[in-house]
Formats: C-alpha cells, structure tokens, sequence
C-alpha cells in the first residue's frame, strides 16, 4: 500500500502524520499550481541569453597591484632609456658628450635603484623578494624581469666609476658602459611584455604594442628629465632628439594600441570610458602637446621645458591609464568572453 | 604516480554546499564575511583566496527537459581550480612558489611565494588570489596533503550526490565521456564536456579538474575559450625586441647625428 501524499507534500502517512505548521494548507492540483508558477516566470524580462553572463560578475580576477606599480614602470623606464643613452654617448670621441654620459649613468643608478625599492614595496612579503632569484624562468617576464633590473645597477656603477678612466679601466668602464645600455634597452621594454602576458583582455589583446608603447614612453620621460633639469650646450641637441623621436614614437603607438585593442570593441572600453580612459586620453594629449612644442622651430629654454613637463605627465599618465584600464577589463565579464567568441582567445593560435 | 582530478557533473548538483564546507573545513579556511548578494542563493561569490569551491546558482528563463518547472530551469555547478595542464599561474610564477605536484595538480608553497600577484592576473579562469590580510597567493591543492595518505580531496567526500567525482584523469576521462552519451540518450542533447583533455580546451593543454554542463560555458562564469597567457607571449616578445632594436637605433643616431655643431 503507498500512503504517500500525492498533493506535493510527499509525506508518507504510514511514518508521518499531518500535523506541521502548514498541514491545513490547501493544495490545489501540483500540476496546475506549477504551470501558474512557470507562466509568472514567463512574463519576467527575458535575460538575454545570447550573450549571458554570470549575474554580472567578473570572471577574471583583478590585478591586485596597486599605484606602486604604474611608477615603478615610468622610473624603471627612464632609469633604462637614460642608460641606453649614456652608452650611445660612448661612440662620440671628441669628449664634447662626458657630461651627458656620467649623467646618465647617474640616472640610471638612481632610477633602477628607486625602482627596485618600489617593486618590493609592491610585493604582499617585501621581505621575500630575493625568491625571485632562486630560479630562471623563461615563461615568467615578472621573473625575467627581477634578473634585468639585478643586472642593471651594478653595469651603471662599474660604468659611472670607470668609462672616463683610461687605459684598462678605461675599457672596463666602456664595457660596463654597453652592458649598462643594453640592460637598460631590457629594462624600459620588458615592462611591456611583463602586463601582455596576463589574462586580462585588454593587456593580452594589445600585446604586439605594450612593449613598443612602453619603450617609446621611456625615450620620452628620459628626454623630458634631461630638457627639464640639464642645460648643456653639447648634449642637449642629443637628449632633444633621442626624447622627440620617443614623443612621436609613443603617440604612434598609442594610436596603434587602441587599434590593436579595438579589434574587440568591448576590449578597448576602458581606454574610452571611466577613469582609464580619461587618464588615456589626457596622457594622448599631453604627450601631442609635447611632441608639438619640440618640433615647432626654435629651442628657448622655456619651451624645452614646458614640453618636458608635458612629456611627463604625459608618460606617466599614460602607465595608470594602461593599468587602470587592466583592472576595469577584468572586472568586465563581457571583455574576456567576446574576445574569446570573436575568436581572440585560443582560437587566435592555430 | 597516474595523474589525479576531479570530473564534476554539473547535472547531479543539487546546490547543498556541501563541498564549499568541506573544503573550508578541512583546509581551515577563515571565511569571507558573511554577506546576502540577493544572486540566487549563491552568497559566496566567487572562488577567492580562502574560498576554493564554489557552487554557483543559475536561475534560466530556460527549460530544462529533466526538470519540472515549465519555462524554467536551476543550474547548479561547484566550481574549482582547474588544475590545467597548462597553467596560467604556474608558468608566470617568478618565485617559482607553484609547482607540479606527483599527481599532476597544481600547487602553491605559501612558505616560497612573495605575493608579487603576477599569478592572480595569469589565471585564464579567476581561480587564485591574495588576501590583503594574508598577502600570499592562495588556491585549492587538490588536497595535497590528503592525496597523500591515500585519501580523496574533502569536497568530493563530502558530495552527496557524487556530482563530484575524484579519481585517476583516464578513469574519470571514459566515465564522463560514457555520461555524456547516457545523457543524450536520455534525451538531454545540451550534455557536453568542458576542458576534459587537450582537444576539447587547446588554449590550457586541457583540464584536470573538468566539467559536464548543459549551457554555454559564460552561464557558469566559464571563459569560452581559455588560453594560457604564456602561448601568446611571443608576440609580446617580439615586439619587445622591434622597441630594443628602435630605441637603440635611436639612441645611436641622435648622438652621431643630434651632436649641436
Ligand atoms: S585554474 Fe588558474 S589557478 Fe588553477 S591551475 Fe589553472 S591557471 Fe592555475
Ligand atoms: S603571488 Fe606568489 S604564487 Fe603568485 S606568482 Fe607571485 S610568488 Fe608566485
């Protein structure tokens, strides 16, 4: 014999008896009571099911990074483009370019130093940094990263102490004074590549450019350093051309990174909209505006360093504006899965 | 050792919580705060550093021929690190504090990582993350330290409905495959597998913690096609190297040339 209720309650009245709290509650047939229930759920506002989302939250987390980082990529950037400079300052014999060459191996001592600290202040256990030392790992940039910039102060410090020297110290010093350069080169860039190599859409999906934009900003904030503070007659046409050539450099390729990130229109959202995109947008004019002051004719000492100022702000704005909008792609669910449908995800590789 | 991981069917879920207990409990995890989301009855959120299941709840104007409710379906899944064969954390890692385990999962040393926080933006899924108060990464172990007495992880344990299952990646592989084709005969034709082996996900070398569901991937917080940032890192290379070899040319010429005469 089967007692049990058939009204939705499911009781078994062989064990049970009716007796609870609801006991008395009619039950009309469960069948017409489900189907009123499913045709109130009929009339609420259909989701849109072709492109859904999980009640809108991210699915990626957000970088946990947080201002230290933007800086250590505009220090480290000019600290590496300083010393790329000092180094190319070695070709020049007449000895016209010692300033700019012992200036520049200053900047790059001071810059990769301050640098370093920043990154490790940066760090959830500062006091654990050296772990990033205790292995070479190719597929981590953040990895490659910690053995470039070990590698940059000591070069700069051998090169300020020697280069100028002669004989076989002398030699010692120029040596250093090309290794300085090319860690310098590794330093300014791999920052690029460092952000690219991530799952956040709009990093990964501007890959091809991040490092160009990150190395033409370096030049840039390395001349305006030099326009603003130095006045040497020799070197400054030097420092003005390395900077302007950066300047254009980096409004070409910001120009180019929102192409490379608009192949997804959701992708590039945060360069146009909120926060990062007022400080992209800022940084863009900033960094015109300078390009236009150092390329109108004539070099007062005035508008070298007004375009300074402007080159700046511009490269530093345009490192928060790329890592503000880094955090506003992650928490964008629809960033990663249209970029992902559009066939930007792993199917980009075959 | 075979490689170990978990085959979670979604389609035996029944949003008990049970594993999100287990897992905290066994792992003596601090909890999140306790918050009301309104997001069905899902008030977890999302995986974290102290969270490593969870299930979500999905409530869809849609039907679902094994359910009752007309025009309306529930979809349940315990989501969970995935342990990809290619992970995203695990190659990006500077401290080298991730490591491939003997049973193939993916595992962190708290007493190695420095919280640099590369790994966090290098999970393709969202998985890993950093307590501000704790400042290590942190992520499911596969219960490493359960694994190796020879016991299985405490979620699966814990599962009442077995929709989590643990055991040996080929066992597990056929057992879901042979699901699958169970659930289309029975007429659920949206049964499909997520990221069981290579094929199915090329982007992270497949998953050994790998899903059955009924609906896009999105539905469930799920990228649709996931990829281990370190495959397109060569791009980033390259270009790295156009910006050396520019800024070197350029350095180069400005002093031969920019020199004031
Ligand atoms: S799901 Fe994320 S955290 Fe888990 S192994 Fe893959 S990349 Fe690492
Ligand atoms: S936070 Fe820890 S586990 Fe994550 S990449 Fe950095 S060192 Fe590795």
């Amino acid at each position: 014999m089967i007692a049990v209720t058939t009204d939705g309650r499911d009781i078994d009245l062989e064990v049970a008896k009716l007796s609870g709290e609801g006991a008395l509650q009619k039950v009309r047939p469960v069948d017409t009571h489900m189907q009123r229930v499913a045709r109130e759920w009929g009339k609420l506002p259909t989701p849109d099911t072709s492109d859904p989302t999980y009640y809108g939250r991210p699915v990626l987390k957000e970088p946990v990074w947080h201002w230290a980082i933007p800086l250590y990529f505009y220090v480290g950037g000019a600290a590496g483009a300083s010393l790329v400079m000092g180094s190319a300052a070695q070709l020049d014999r007449s000895g016209e370019l010692e300033n700019l060459m012992r200036r520049c191996h200053w900047a790059g001592i001071i810059g990769s130093a301050l640098s370093g600290a920043i990154l490790i202040y940066d760090l959830g256990k500062p006091s654990r940094f050296h772990h990033m030392l205790r292995v070479f790992r190719p597929t981590s940039p953040m990895n490659m990263g910690a053995w470039i910039l070990s590698s940059v102060s000591p070069s700069a410090i051998v090169a300020a102490m020697f280069a100028q020297r002669r004989g076989i110290l002398g030699a010692f010093g120029e040596i250093s004074g090309v290794a300085s350069g090319l860690s310098g080169l590794a330093l300014s860039t791999y920052t690029g590549v460092l952000i690219a190599n991530s799952a956040i859409p709009v990093w990964q999906e501007s890959r091809r450019v991040l490092p160009i934009l990150f190395g033409a900003s370096a030049m840039a904030s390395a001349g305006s350093i030099f326009d603003m503070f130095f006045e040497d007659r020799a070197a400054r046409r030097v420092t003005y051309t390395f900077g302007t050539v950066g300047r254009a450099a980096e409004l070409a390729a910001s120009i180019a990174l929102e192409r490379q990130a608009g192949r997804v229109p959701h992708v590039a959202r945060p360069l146009h909209t909120g926060a990062s995109g007022f400080l992209w947008k800022t940084a863009t004019v900033m960094t015109a505006g300078s390009l236009l002051l150092s390329v109108l004719p004539g070099r007062s000492r005035k508008r070298r360093v007004a375009a300074g100022v402007m080159g700046t702000l511009g490269s530093i704005m345009m490192r928060y504006g790329i890592h503000q909008a880094g955090v506003a792609s992650a928490r964008d669910p629809r960033a990663t899965f249209r970029q992902q449908r559009a066939g930007h995800g792993a199917a980009e590789l075959d | 050792m075979p490689a170990k991981g978990f085959f979670t069917d979604t389609t035996l879920c029944i949003g008990c919580k049970a594993c999100e207990v287990a897992c905290k409990q066994w792992n003596q995890l601090p909890d999140d705060g306790f918050f009301f989301t309104g997001m069905s009855y899902d008030n977890t959120v999302a995986l974290g550093a102290s969270t490593w299941r969870h299930v979500a709840f999905i409530e869809r104007p849609v039907p679902l021929q094994t359910q009752d409710a007309g025009a309306f379906s529930w979809l349940f899944s315990s989501d969970v690190c995935k342990h990809c064969a290619r992970a995203g954390c695990l190659e990006s890692c500077p401290t080298g504090a991730i490591v491939r385990t003997e049973f193939e999962s993916v595992y962190v040393q708290p007493d190695v990582c420095n919280g640099c926080g590369y790994c966090v933006v290098n999970c393709p899924f969202g998985v890993i993350d950093r307590r501000s108060d704790d400042n290590r990464a942190w992520k499911c172990t596969l219960c490493y330290d359960r694994l190796r007495e020879d016991m299985q992880p405490a979620c699966a344990k814990a599962c009442p409905t077995e929709s989590i299952k643990f055991g040996d990646l080929d066992h597990l592989r056929a057992e879901a495959r042979a699901r699958v084709e169970d659930l289309h005969e029975k007429g659920l034709r949206e049964a499909y597998l997520y990221g069981e082996d290579e094929h199915s996900q090329p982007g992270t070398g497949g998953l050994n913690a790998f899903f059955l569901l009924v609906d896009k991937p999105e539905v469930y917080n799920l990228p649709p096609d996931p990829v281990v940032p370190t495959k397109k890192a060569k791009d980033a290379w390259t270009s790295m190297g156009v910006a050396a070899a520019g800024m070197a040319l350029a350095a180069v010429g400005a002093v031969l040339w920019g020199k004031e005469r």
